[in-house]
């Protein structure tokens, strides 16, 4: 067996282990953990890109690397750093748990490339609970104890009622097709479709996925799990856990072949109620971690429209919007944290006179924004023409024009925020937001990232293609 | 040997039974159980599955779950214990209440 083809993944495990030990010392202050994390994240990402195109099988076949899951890891640690980048002032999260809140990050990543790795149902079973586990621990670590547990609880009760609803289905069709490797299942199912346990056992698996993604039926704990989670968290899980459900959802369809009626009429329907869903009641929101939760789902069903074309460039869309997602919404949680600098969750109306307190961080957010809704020339657009214009191939057109009104719908809410960044007035006189060095740098790099690859998307959009060819 | 559709009508069952017992009863511990109470449903369907196409993969996967199984209970006890030292209730139509 070929353990260089697992470097990636033993780097990640170590780093948390590094994070436990330090945690059983005891004895490092919380500026010693955060550069520490900070160094293992830089470190993972090179690592990552390091690996990127290595190609091969491991344990039992049940484990496949290859250009796809490579791209995968190297986002998810891009996602890490970045919210490793924002916890110089983790104040969401008590003093003394902060190493164990560094081990549970690395922990989370780490299954998250398992994730996008698996290729067998125990594999993708087992990195799935892994990676949900440390996310309900983690939301609990909110230093306001009832706010971060009841949160946690939410989360975890649709989590483990959804995780096994999905393991039927995964157990329905072992029982159907004999087959535990998707490599098989793709053999196997096509014939079968349109039996009707063959019919459950897909609807039931794919409800695991659902729910990591957070679309409708799964939807309803983003709101309050965003909500309830440390700032930085809520970061996290609308980035990097996004990636990772986007990514083993296009990996699960893909066994389905092209030939699916039904498949694609549920996913249609997942994906209109969950953009509608979404858009509507992000209209009403005031607090704006829980205006980007509906924001999120209401992206994940735009995602959905990329996947549920089951070509490879409606895959190579959805993959190049799991990046401009990350981009997008990271931006937007940046000005968040920085403006909640004690930990507290913010309403829109306490963006007032940002334009004032802090330009730069203005004016990254009404690019983020802007990107949310899709307007050019920045990432956003780019990932919105590659979706819809896959689906266009398709001829889903009914769809095109539902998603289109729905884009319209989340334009109010997000020139909401622009508008409470720049035009309205604060009550008193604003003090200035000093940003620091780092900070700049960091909120520079994002913008020119969301500006490059909106004007110039073609080696993302052509490394996209190539990763996804490897899933047909 | 048993018919594989006995086999599924008594897993299915066990499923929606769990299933309606994790969303109606009010008390967090019992919806735990419930939980419990689906995931040994789909062990029944795997192991079902191990007999009917003659593998041990079925078998292997019920293992796998029995383990995952004792995770989530864990991590679901410690949730809810912290729950209750901080409210004093274990009733979530309450914990909602409580905002």
């Amino acid at each position: 067996m070929n353990w260089a083809l697992f470097n990636t993944e033993i780097f990640y495990f170590c780093a948390a282990v590094v994070f436990l030990v330090l945690a059983m010392l005891r004895q490092t202050g919380h500026r010693t953990s955060y550069h520490t994390a900070l160094f293992l994240a830089a470190l993972g990402v090179v690592v990552c890109i390091g690996t990127l195109h290595l190609d091969g099988l491991l344990f039992l076949e049940s484990y496949r690397i290859d250009l796809f899951s490579q791209v995968c890891k190297a986002l998810l640690a891009m996602g890490l750093l970045l919210v490793v980048c924002l916890c110089s002032e983790l104040e969401g999260v008590a003093a003394e748990w902060h190493n164990e809140f560094y081990m549970l990050l690395f922990t989370c990543t780490l299954a998250m490339m398992l994730l996008v790795s698996s290729v067998h149902m125990i594999t993708i079973y087992v990195s799935l609970e892994l990676s949900s586990y440390t996310l309900y621990v983690m939301v609990a670590l909110r230093r306001d104890k009832v706010t971060g547990t009841k949160a946690a609880l939410k989360y975890f009760l649709v989590g483990v009622v959804a995780s096994a609803v999905m393991l039927f289905g995964l157990a329905l069709l072992y029982a159907a097709c004999g087959a535990t490797y998707l490599t098989d299942l793709v053999r196997l199912l096509p014939p079968l479709l349109n039996r009707p346990l063959v019919m459950t056992a897909l609807l039931l698996t794919l409800c695991g996925f659902f729910f990591k993604l957070a679309v409708f039926p799964f939807h309803f704990w983003a709101p309050d799990v965003y909500a309830g989670a440390p700032n930085q968290l809520a970061a996290y899980i609308a980035t990097a856990s996004k990636v990772a459900a986007i990514a083993i959802l296009m990996r699960v369809t893909a066994v389905a072949g092209d030939a699916t009626g039904f498949l694609v009429d549920s996913l249609v329907v997942v994906a209109i109620v969950s953009m509608t869903v979404g858009n509507l009641v992000a209209l009403v929101q005031k607090d704006l971690k829980r205006l980007l939760a509906y924001s999120s789902i209401a992206h994940a069903g735009y995602v959905l429209i990329g996947i549920l074309s089951l070509t490879p460039a409606g895959y190579s869309g959805a993959l190049f919007y799991a990046l401009a997602l990350v981009v997008m919404k990271f931006t937007c949680f940046l000005v968040v944290i920085k403006v909640a600098d004690d930990g507290r969750n913010i309403d829109l109306d306490q963006l007032a006179g940002l334009h004032r307190r802090a330009p730069l961080l203005a004016m990254a957010l009404m690019l983020a924004v802007f990107g949310l809704a899709g307007i050019p020339p920045t990432v956003g657009f780019t990932a919105k023409l590659l979706v819809f214009n896959a689906a266009m191939q398709n001829g889903y057109l009914t769809l095109i024009l539902i998603a289109m009104f729905n884009v319209v719908i989340s334009l109010y809410y997000y020139l909401l925020i622009v508008k409470a960044a720049y035009l309205t007035e604060p009550a008193a006189e604003p003090a200035p937001m000093p940003v620091s060095g780092p900070v700049k740098g960091l909120v520079f790099a994002l913008v020119g990232t969301m500006l490059v690859t909106g004007i110039a998307p073609h080696y993302l959009i052509e490394l996209a293609r190539r990763a996804t060819r490897v899933l047909f | 040997m048993v018919p594989f559709g006995h086999v599924l009508i008594l897993a299915g069952s066990l499923f929606l039974l769990g299933l309606f017992c994790a969303v109606t009863r009010r008390n967090l511990i019992m919806i735990l159980l419930g939980v419990e109470i689906m995931l040994n449903a789909t062990a029944i369907v795997f192991v079902g599955g191990s007999l009917l196409w003659q593998q041990m993969e079925g078998q292997a996967v019920t293992l796998f779950i029995l383990a995952i199984a004792a995770a989530e209970v864990s991590v679901g006890l410690a949730l809810i214990v912290s729950i209750y030292r901080r409210t004093g209730s274990v009733d979530p139509h309450q914990l909602v209440e409580y905002e």
